[in-house]
């Protein structure tokens, strides 16, 4: 009984430790009125949103690059139409990806925190899609430049 | 056999996760800040045909290389800590930040590609 009482003791001190380690966490103001609600994640976890989000990022300026450079570097390969199409698309790609990227990791962080089901990547789609377009209207370019 | 001199203590990592998550996550804002460069460099050559469009963009993408590089220790510091607490403070600063960046580059540039049709 007497052992009983004094590990149920023991479990509740762990707990109160827990508790006040938790409510110890260092939030800035912005952290704190965005992602308010929930508990801390396991550290990895949020690390790992981070990485993801950087990848996103990366594919951006990836794109933001190839606009620049088709728009830039392109002038007696391509009319000005396509050149311009071209361009426009791929920079309109790296802004959505760039905005709905800092988006994603936000609902991520609080999925995470709530302990809920992971948001459906809405870049996904968006990525694939605008690609294959990018790709469609540069073989069509290529082709009809042949036919000519 | 590795030599030792006695009197030093052994090097040792700043936290125990197997997985190196610290170190992958600030390898990745390293590889972004790499392409930050890589894209100031892009911006300056475009600088000979936009103008000062072209030199807002180089200083945009210099400014947030910087400002990765500057707070890249301290990141790690931060994160291999919070391995080792079990607690980690989501950095919405820096995220937000990178974000808002790129998504301004992409939008300057538009601007300079439409304003020439």
């Amino acid at each position: 009984m007497g052992f009983g009482t004094q590990q149920a003791d023991r479990i509740m001190t762990a707990q109160q430790q827990d508790l006040s380690k938790s409510d110890s966490v260092d939030r800035g103001p912005l952290s704190l009125r965005l992602l308010a609600g929930g508990s801390e994640p396991d550290p990895r976890f949020t690390l790992a949103n981070e990485r993801t989000f950087l990848a996103w990022i990366r594919t951006a300026l990836a794109l933001l690059a190839g606009g620049i450079a088709v728009e830039a570097f392109t002038l007696d390969v391509f009319t000005p139409v396509v050149r311009t199409t071209l361009s426009v698309a791929l920079l309109l790609m790296a802004m959505l990806i760039s905005g709905s990227a800092c988006l994603r990791w936000l609902k991520v962080e609080r999925a995470l925190r709530n302990k809920a089901p992971l948001p459906l990547p809405l870049l996904v789609p968006l990525l694939s899609i605008g690609g294959a377009l990018v790709t469609l209207t540069l073989i069509s370019v290529l082709l009809l430049r042949q036919v000519h | 056999m590795t030599r030792r001199r006695p009197d030093v203590p052994p090097l040792q990592a700043p936290h125990d996760d197997a997985g190196l998550q610290p170190e992958r996550t600030s390898l990745a804002w390293g590889r972004t800040l790499l392409v930050l460069w890589v894209m100031a460099c892009v911006f300056l050559r475009w600088m000979q045909s936009e103008g000062w469009l072209g030199a807002l963009l180089v200083v945009l993408s210099v400014f947030a290389a910087l400002y990765i590089w500057m707070t890249q220790r301290r990141r790690y510091r931060r994160s291999a800590h919070a391995i080792h607490t079990g607690r980690l403070r989501a950095d919405v600063a820096s995220v937000l930040f990178t974000g808002v960046v790129v998504a301004c580059l992409a939008a300057v540039s538009l601007w300079a590609v439409l304003g020439r049709l």
